[in-house]
Parts: structure tokens; C-alpha cells; sequence
């Protein structure tokens, strides 16, 4: 007996055969001896199992059982709530999934050069000398001078305390203590695409 | 709207419930059905401890994904085909952790089938049921978990062919073959445990 037929005797019993080939299957068990037996013997397997199974009993208690599964949706849970369908999913997702946490740290960096600038900003003497400003520091700030447009290497900020030299400080101080951007460096300000850049 | 008794609720109240995101009702629904999730993991992984976590996992599993549920089989047998898909996927790494079986080699020759004699007596026969389930019970130990999974999805979950291959990620045909030789091995072993009985 060919092993196709083998299997669908199988499937035969099973009633997975069309009506066609259920009535070939049906005719060859009937007339062919080891085709029969085959039935039989798949049939009692069959039979057999049908009582059913030996049932496995959990030993744990409700309260630990359910204690359990409990804290792993809770783990889980924050996790699936700060992801946002649209972006879990696609090729859009994926970049932004990088994009975020990336520009959130460039940002950040962007802001601690800036404080570090201001810092580190040279005396507004100095600034004149390099940025060839002219003239003593209380030059007014609605004149700039023609080194401003000729020189585009040259930035604002560089140039600013020789004008307004105390606002740069002002603005920085401010920032430090009352403004709305906290210390870079406090981990308890960090978003949390930083803390986490999983989320 | 009126409290939910919830001991005394049907399953497709507490699941509504748990739905909008009350975890009480999902409580309820875990400790009415978790021996069943259970005993479906360890037929298929026969281990207890595994067994225990892939039941718990497709309890959170469950509740991650309950507003997928949308009541057109009972939710036990949603929880269920969680379970088993879980435990395919356990079973599938396992797998690809060991080296090749024996008994996969002798699939994919077909020669197993071929050798294998057919018997003419029942196994089985005159057995208590409590009894037969025990023996076949150790029987399913005794095969490998491909042969174990399918006649568990098809002789007890009642899956048909198409369901258990789209399950096990599979042809039809390696369920048919499957199939076959998981019983045809499934008959022998309970054979030799009749022997053993008797002698």
C-alpha cells in the first residue's frame, strides 16, 4: 500500500477527506486486508484517547498564583502604555523610536555648549579685540558693527557681551536657579527618553 | 450601570469588565480557568515548572491583548490557543537548541512509517478509564514533542489539519505524516506498556 493512502485512511477517519476521495478510501478498506487493518488500528488509537487526558492540577494557591501573574502585567504594563501604536510599528516607527531619545540628547548637548559658551565667554575687552569691535563696552547695541555681516564664522554670542554684557550673564543665571530649563546633569530632570530610551 | 457580581458573573461579563480595564474580573477569570491553561502546557511541554511559566505568560499575555477579543469563541478557548502558541514557541527554541532527532530524520524519509507493522488487537481493551488515562498519559511522555503537540492539538483541542499547520508552521502534509506516525508510535508504546502489565 502506497504511503498516500496510508495517510488518507488516516484522514479518512479523521473526516478531513472530501466526499470524492472519502468514497475511494472507503472502497479500498473494504476490499483490501491490510487497508482494513490499518483502520482498525488507527481507529482503537483513536478510541483510546477520546477518554481524554490526565489532567495536571496546579499546586499553587489562588493568592500566589494570581500574585504573580499580577506583578508581571504590572511590569510589563508601562512599558506597552508609553508606546504609542503608531509608533511601535513600520518603518516610520522604528526611526522615531531613534530619532526621540537621539534628539533629545542633541538638544541637551546643544544647551550645555551654550551654558558652557556663555562660561567660558572671554571678557568684554577680549571680545572687542578679536571681534574688532571698536570702542568701550556700553557701545549701544543698535549699532553693530560692520564685522558682523562680513564675518559669518563670527556668532552672536560672541559678539553679544560686547554689547550687552550682562544679559548673557543674567540669562544664564537664570536659567540655573528660576528658569525653565533645569541642570542638564540632574537625573531627576531627565525626560524619560533619556532615563529610558527604550520608551 | 450596575456593580458586577463577580463571583457569580459569566465569563463574558467578567471579560467586558476586564475589557475596560478592570483587573478584579480578570482576577476572577484567572482562578476559574487556570488549571485548565495549566494542564494544556504541561500536556504539551511535560515539564512543571515550564509548564507554570508559560501558563502565568499567557495569563499576561491574555490581559495585554484582551480588546483583541472580540467574543466569537469562548474565552477559554482564546486563553487556550494562547497557551499552546506559547508553548510552540518554547517548544520551537528548545528545538533549535538541540541537535536533530531521530525521530525528525525518519519523518522526512518516510521510512518509519514503512517498517512499521500493523496490529490486529487493541491495546486497550478492558482497561478502567482512570487506568487507560494514566497509561496514555505515559505513553505521550514517551514521544517526541512534534508527534505529542499535534495528536494533542488534533485528539484533544480538536484542531483540524489546516489549524494545527498554521499553529505548528507547518504543511499539511507534515501534519498528516505527523499524525500518523505519532499514533502509529503512540500504539506501539501502549503495546509494550500492555505487555509489561501482564508479564
Amino acid at each position: 500500500m502506497k504511503q498516500e493512502d496510508r495517510l488518507k485512511i488516516q484522514a479518512w477517519l479523521d473526516g478531513e477527506l472530501a466526499p470524492q476521495e472519502s468514497a475511494r478510501i472507503a472502497d479500498l478498506i473494504d476490499r483490501d486486508l491490510e487497508a482494513r487493518e490499518l483502520a482498525n488500528d488507527l481507529r482503537a488509537v483513536k478510541k483510546a484517547l477520546e477518554i481524554g487526558e490526565n489532567k495536571a492540577v496546579l499546586d499553587d494557591t489562588r493568592e500566589f498564583y494570581w500574585s504573580q501573574v499580577e506583578r508581571q502585567i504590572e511590569a510589563e504594563e508601562p512599558i506597552s502604555d508609553s508606546v504609542q501604536p503608531e509608533l511601535a510599528t513600520g518603518t516610520l516607527g522604528n526611526v522615531l523610536r531613534w530619532l526621540i531619545p537621539v534628539g533629545s540628547l542633541a538638544a541637551i548637548s546643544a544647551l550645555m555648549l551654550n551654558f558652557g559658551a556663555i562660561n567660558n565667554m572671554p571678557d568684554p575687552g577680549d571680545s572687542i579685540k578679536g571681534g574688532g569691535v571698536s570702542g568701550p563696552i556700553t557701545t549701544p547695541p543698535t549699532e553693530p558693527s560692520s564685522g558682523f555681516s562680513e564675518n559669518p564664522g563670527t556668532s552672536m554670542e560672541e559678539e553679544s557681551p560686547a554689547t550687552t554684557p550682562e544679559v548673557g550673564v543674567f540669562s544664564f543665571e537664570g536659567t540655573q536657579n528660576g528658569g525653565n530649563f533645569a541642570s542638564p546633569e540632574d537625573p531627576n530632570s531627565l525626560p524619560e527618553s533619556i532615563e529610558n530610551p527604550e520608551r | 450601570m450596575p456593580k458586577l457580581d463577580i463571583p457569580n458573573a459569566e465569563d463574558a461579563e467578567l471579560v467586558r469588565a476586564a475589557q475596560n480595564g478592570q483587573m478584579p474580573p480578570y482576577e476572577e477569570l484567572v482562578h476559574r480557568h487556570r488549571d485548565k491553561i495549566y494542564a494544556r502546557a504541561f500536556s504539551m511541554l511535560r515539564n512543571e515548572e515550564e509548564a507554570l511559566d508559560i501558563s502565568q505568560e499567557a495569563w499576561v499575555k491574555g490581559w495585554q491583548r484582551l480588546k483583541q477579543f472580540q467574543h466569537n469563541s469562548s474565552f477559554t478557548t482564546w486563553m487556550t490557543r494562547i497557551c499552546i502558541n506559547l508553548c510552540l514557541d518554547f517548544l520551537r527554541k528548545r528545538q533549535r537548541q538541540q541537535t536533530d532527532s531521530l525521530d525528525q530524520m525518519e519523518e522526512e524519509t518516510g521510512g518509519v512509517e514503512r517498517r512499521m507493522e500493523v496490529e490486529d488487537y487493541n491495546p486497550t481493551e478492558k482497561m478502567e478509564r482512570s487506568e487507560l488515562r494514566k497509561e496514555i498519559d505515559a505513553a505521550m511522555e514517551k514521544l517526541s514533542y512534534e508527534h505529542r503537540t499535534v495528536l494533542v492539538l488534533h485528539e484533544f483541542e480538536r484542531m483540524e489539519y489546516k489549524e494545527i499547520a498554521k499553529s505548528m508552521q507547518c504543511s499539511i502534509g507534515t501534519v498528516m505524516s505527523r499524525l500518523f506516525y505519532a499514533r502509529r508510535r503512540l500504539a506501539k508504546i501502549l503495546i509494550s506498556l500492555k505487555k509489561e502489565r501482564q508479564s
